[in-house]
């Protein structure tokens, strides 16, 4: 009979990541998105021009560069959310999701190390990039590093009491 | 279109210098914007008020572009040594500058700055340079620090329809 693994570190891991980053995720798409610190709310071309001129500040992206990743990336902040927290091939997402809270990370962590003196954007609203922002976003990448490892780990080397009980299991175990 | 700035500010420089020209080009000359200068010179900036305030004074005469041109482009200069003076008369003709000269002395355009830096902290602004857009129904939009025209001008164009 199969038995309900335990609910071990790696497994805590995994759900933290996937909750909070997910939860992260689909709040920060939807700020740019709707723009709720905005009265009224902006229309979503306004609301993703103003995007657009809060990572042009970082200084690190051409024009038309910049003008893409504005209009998709709070899609795809909402989407790979979802996909997050549905758990749907974890693997791809959680790495995915890595790859972006990385390119997040050095994004912040180069306008603080050249002192540039601008607006996070990482939630839409008017947020001055600090130390405190590099440590938020460096604990949540490495969130997102465990998460990706642990899910690898998880699919490779799950625990025996998730195995069922045919032979073959019986034998390897 | 209210602009904030430091004549001191690199960011500012750039700014002025490269978008603001072309918004100026594109948009104020065809009566689609209307731009309004503010001074907010910031505290750790050393000779930023005295830029401010000969370049006010050479507003009062008409000649406020050519002296904030000047500025802009020879910030680094003037910032190391505070030759302010030197810079603006450099582009301005002696009588000119003896009228930009008595106004800053006289204390008459300092109220001026005063004003723009009471309207930039009701923003509030927090950071030079800052851009707030105004709309014909009332809306604003804060733009800060230092931004290309090609994506400034995405915003532009929908709020100009």
């Amino acid at each position: 009979m199969l038995q309900s693994a335990p609910f071990t570190f790696r497994r805590l891991i995994i759900w933290l990541g996937r909750i909070v980053i997910a939860a992260i995720f689909i709040y920060a798409g939807l700020a740019k998105l709707i723009r709720w610190d905005m009265h009224p709310h902006p229309p979503i071309g306004i609301a993703t021009s103003l995007f657009a001129l809060q990572i042009d500040s970082y200084q690190m992206l051409p024009p038309w560069a910049v003008l893409q990743m504005a209009r998709w990336l709070p899609w795809i902040e909402i989407a790979v959310g979802l996909l997050l927290l549905i758990g749907w091939r974890l693997r791809i997402w959680s790495t995915i999701v890595t790859i972006v809270i990385g390119g997040f990370f050095v994004a912040v962590l180069r306008a603080y190390f050249l002192h540039l003196d601008i607006n996070c954007g990482c939630f839409a609203k008017p947020e001055p990039l600090t130390g405190l922002t590099v440590v938020r976003d460096g604990s949540l990448f490495l969130l997102a590093v465990l998460m990706t490892i642990f899910a690898f780990m998880e699919s490779r080397n799950p625990h025996p009491w998730s195995v069922s009980d045919s032979p073959a299991a019986q034998t390897h175990s | 279109m209210e602009v904030f700035t430091d004549f001191q500010c690199p960011a500012c420089k750039v700014l002025y210098l490269t978008t603001l020209q072309r918004v100026l080009d594109n948009y104020v000359n065809s009566g689609k914007i209307y731009m309004v200068h503010r001074d907010f010179p910031l505290p750790m900036h050393a000779y930023s008020m005295v830029a401010a305030l000969y370049s006010r004074a050479a507003a009062h005469i008409g000649r406020c572009e050519v002296v904030e041109q000047a500025l802009f482009e020879n910030q680094e200069k003037w910032e190391m040594n505070g030759d302010v003076k030197g810079t603006v008369a450099a582009v301005l003709t002696p009588a000119e500058m003896k009228k930009v000269e008595a106004l800053v002395e006289s204390g008459a355009v300092q109220p001026f700055i005063d004003r723009d830096k009471q309207i930039g902290q009701a923003v509030p602004v927090t950071q030079t340079p800052t851009s707030v857009l105004h709309t014909r129904n009332g809306q604003t939009y804060p733009v800060v620090g230092q931004v290309s025209y090609d994506v400034l001008k995405t915003l532009l164009d929908q709020l100009v329809k």
